[in-house]
């Protein structure tokens, strides 16, 4: 029901998983966390309908949301974690080299203030091998902020748009995500975010260092960025022990609470599609 | 021992002519209290029926002399047949001269006492029943329990009774009367007698359809056989009327609380006065239970040195195979099944609700898969269920670390079923205790029954459609209805109102008012639901109809400018071109396309 569900192609995916036609998923009865969240699962401001379920992605979450009022909060893993499901059987990437780094991204509504030179100097010297930089498509559009990067000899990519009010959703956001996250031996940023767990999920060494940079008019609610490195100390520097990572994204993506399509279909509101979008 | 002949009426006087106390409900065979006064009454014993008993009982009881001591003349005038001695009054018209090997009061002492003459009170009909004890002598003497489950769960308080047989209304204010089961052994005691076995009766004093064992309730509060006899009693035993609140699951709290035997409803106790004459303990079950269709008797479980064994005593001990019409029925009793070990463990029904209630997905996907799993491992090569295993819901199947088991095999399917479709019932039965009965779970409420029962088979590991949870709900319908002894209109009814049970529904059997009041509270918050979604639609839609404007204006706009009309005009010759290959395209095909048969003339 909310555009938000279309973001980054999330209802996409979940609608290839359930076996139904992806390119215009049906409309889905309740909010899809499009992101990893130290919240209730929901984006800041996100509107809400009370009571509509809230699909989240890890039990630690759906407690939490439970805790600030929510209900109808039901755990069923990141669309992520169903696209690893369906692309399990991809051949696997001839060698993995490099380090592709996600540099902490805003948004049309929130803008990132930070030094990117200093970031730059600081992967420079903190990464072994080659660099693939991952701009957001906002930050990708500023040429300004893109040629820093290019400038330094990286390669920078981006993985598409995540769409906005349904319109320019790049349905394969995140196929593009794990095919160059499976490229690549290390995923870094100097924010714990999505693309950390995501990469970690998909096979890479983690990093989380440098400036965490600042987000206009950033939601202090839930604890912030300082509430973010004092809970999850364990995934913060330039080396983190693996077998750690490993285990906290499979439990922040859920991926272990990942729905058959049947239960899937019932949970989306699926199971008798009347037409819409989501 | 039963005379065949019209036994002698005593009328010491202190009777009762306008009054009767037979029970009005009465179990096949005297029920359990009449298998276990069967045990306890040893052949040729000389007996004393104290008080009302079903008559059933005294059929129990053919091997022994049995005098019956009843307050209501015209109870005791239909029970001539079946005594050897009747005497009508109250306690006092008994012969202090006159002893016995075993009194049986299994009504308790209030109904003993007559209306007619001095009053004796509790402890003073002890007394006198006691003083009929001869040395070595049993009591089984009910008490009924002021704070048990049936009075937890009364609509009515207990203080309140109006009913003709409340002239005077006993309860815990009176010190005379014991009030749990040590006031019980202290006020035996102190009549020279000492408390042996105890039983809990479930769920109604006066209509034990199962006694268990005291000792086994204070022991074994996981026990996953006690779990579903004390829910089983309770579910069917407030059917038809009106409770606070659902007395199958205080019961089962009570049990896991290690009070199954405290919050009984009432309670039997053997008694024994000392002496010289004393006989040998005769082995006495843990449990009787008396459920499902009439004539399958009692059901009973011994202790034994290699655990706990089924036994069944009364009409079903001799009936050894289905009844003539099983066959054609989808599912039957088979009391001849109950003869092996009862296997250990938990309830599957009680970890489900628990693992739900946590919100433990783990746990639960550990408990469903291997649920699956086994239910899997009991398939054929067809991949079809027979016998038990097609009927192992939750609520008879005890799991045991990781190996799950058939609780009581004596259920069973008359046919075969296929896997899918027996996972679904199980799944389709959780489904509905989880949503009619208001527990808390981890899914939305947007779920209806059909489509949580999918869910659960997700996190089961299997992918059910709602076409095999239909079948599934048909099979439960076609099962209950068997097992309910119901025809094929009844059968077709049943199947109807099983489809329709929705989550705001409250649950089946008695009218409870926690539950009632759970089913409103759960239709308000989907109402709350649906008007907050209804909001956000329509401020979606009047978003939506903006947007919509906005581009019908710039549409608009940019079909009135110059360089849309230069633009039409320059791609009107390819218009026109197309329009006119689109045409021929058409004419091409009608002309070589296959032309349809000529008629037959």
């Amino acid at each position: 029901m909310h555009h938000a569900n279309h973001f980054y192609g999330h209802a996409h995916v979940l609608a290839r998983y359930c076996g139904l036609d992806d390119g215009h998923p049906p409309r889905i009865n309740g909010y899809v966390q499009h992101g990893w969240n130290i919240g209730d699962g929901l984006a800041p401001g996100h509107p809400y309908a009370e009571r509509t379920p809230s699909l989240l992605w890890s039990e630690q979450t759906r407690r939490r949301a439970w805790s600030v009022g929510r209900r109808n909060v039901v755990v069923t893993g990141a669309p992520f974690a169903y696209l690893l499901d369906l692309r399990r059987d991809d051949p696997p990437p001839a060698a993995r080299e490099g380090t592709i780094w996600y540099p902490f991204h805003g948004w049309e509504g929130q803008h990132v203030k930070g030094d990117h030179k200093e970031l730059i100097a600081r992967i420079r010297d903190t990464e072994p091998g080659p660099v693939t930089v991952c701009l957001y498509w906002h930050e990708y559009g500023m040429r300004r902020v893109r040629r820093l990067y290019e400038n330094a000899g990286f390669r920078v990519i981006c993985h598409g748009y995540r769409g906005h009010w349904w319109r320019d959703t790049d349905p394969l956001f995140l196929d593009k995500q794990l095919t160059e996250l499976r490229r690549h031996a290390r995923v870094a940023s100097n924010r714990l975010t999505s693309a950390i767990f995501y990469g970690i999920a998909a096979g890479c060494e983690p990093a989380v260092y440098g400036d965490p940079m600042i987000l206009a008019k950033e939601d202090p609610t839930f604890g912030g960025t300082a509430r973010i490195r004092r809970q999850w100390p364990q995934l913060h520097g330039e080396s983190v022990d693996l077998p750690t990572a490993v285990g906290i994204a499979r439990a922040e993506l859920g991926t272990d609470h990942r729905c058959t399509p049947a239960e899937l279909r019932e949970l989306l509101g699926w199971a008798h599609p009347a037409g819409g979008t989501s | 021992m039963t005379t065949g002949t019209t036994a002698p009426v005593a009328l010491p006087g202190g009777e009762m002519l306008a009054w009767s106390d037979l029970p009005e409900q009465r179990l096949a065979d005297g029920g359990p209290l009449g298998a276990l006064a069967a045990r306890v009454v040893p052949a040729g014993a000389r007996v004393l029926l104290a008080g009302p008993h079903d008559p059933a009982l005294l059929d129990r009881l053919a091997h022994a002399e049995v005098t019956c001591l009843l307050r209501s003349h015209p109870d005791a005038v239909a029970l001539t047949d079946r005594a050897a001695r009747v005497i009508v009054g109250g306690p006092a018209g008994l012969d202090p001269a006159d002893t016995f090997d075993v009194v049986l009061a299994g009504a308790g002492l209030d109904a003993v006492e007559s209306v007619e003459g001095d009053r004796l009170g509790w402890t003073g009909v002890l007394a006198r029943l006691a003083a009929a004890l001869r040395p070595g002598g049993t009591l089984l003497l009910r008490l009924d329990n002021p704070l048990g489950v049936s009075r937890l769960v009364a609509t009515s308080p207990w203080y309140a009774d109006r009913a003709d047989a409340a002239w005077s209304v006993g309860g815990v204010l009176d010190a005379g009367r014991p009030a749990n089961r040590e006031q019980l052994r202290a006020r035996l005691a102190e009549v020279g007698l000492t408390a042996d076995a105890g039983y809990a009766a479930y769920p109604d004093p006066g209509a034990a359809t199962a006694l268990v064992g005291t000792d086994a309730l204070d022991r074994s509060p996981t026990s996953g056989l006690l779990d579903a006899v004390l829910h089983g009693a309770c579910a069917g035993g407030f059917v038809g009327g009106a409770v606070l609140q659902d007395p199958a699951r205080l019961a089962v709290d009570a049990l896991h609380a290690g009070l199954g035997a405290t919050l009984a409803p009432g309670w039997l106790t053997l008694a024994r006065r000392p002496g010289p004459d004393a006989p040998v303990d005769p082995p006495l079950p843990v449990v009787l239970v008396q459920t499902g269709p009439p004539g399958v008797g009692v059901v009973e479980v011994t202790d034994g040195p290699a655990g706990w064994h089924w036994a069944v005593t009364g009409g079903g001990a001799t009936r050894v195979r289905p009844a003539p019409f099983a066959s054609r029925e989808a599912a039957h009793r088979d009391p001849a099944a109950l003869t092996g070990p009862v296997p250990p463990g938990r309830l599957l029904r009680t970890l489900l609700l628990d693992a739900c209630l946590r919100r433990d997905l783990d746990a639960l996907r550990r408990l469903l898969g291997g649920y699956a799993g086994w239910l899997a491992g009991q398939a054929g090569p067809d991949g079809r269920l027979t016998d038990a295993s097609a009927l192992a819901d939750a609520d008879n199947v005890v799991v045991d670390g990781d190996s799950f088991a058939v609780l009581d095999p004596s259920w069973r399917a008359t046919g075969s079923l296929p896997l899918e479709v027996v996972l679904a019932r199980g799944l389709w039965r959780c489904a509905v205790t989880l949503l009619t009965g208001g527990y808390a779970h981890p899914w939305p409420s947007t779920l209806d029954v059909a489509g949580l029962t999918v869910v659960l088979g997700g996190v089961a590991g299997h992918d059910l459609d709602r076409a095999t949870v239909d079948t599934a709900v048909e099979t439960e319908a076609a099962v209950a209805a068997a097992l309910r002894g119901l025809d094929a209109d009844g059968r077709g009814a049943l199947a109807t109102e099983l489809r329709a049970v929705t989550p705001t529904d409250p649950p089946a059997g008695p009218r409870g008012y926690q539950q009632m009041r759970e089913a409103w509270l759960r239709q308000r918050e989907e109402l709350t639901r649906l008007a907050a979604l209804l909001k956000w639609t329509e401020e979606l839609l009047t978003s939506r109809e903006r947007a919509l404007r906005r581009a019908d204006a710039t549409i608009n706009l940019l079909s009135g400018s110059l360089s849309y009309r230069v633009g039409r005009l320059a791609i009107t010759p390819a218009r026109l071109a197309k329009r006119g290959a689109r045409a021929a395209k058409r004419r091409a095909r009608e002309a070589l396309g296959p032309k349809p048969p000529e008629e037959q003339q």
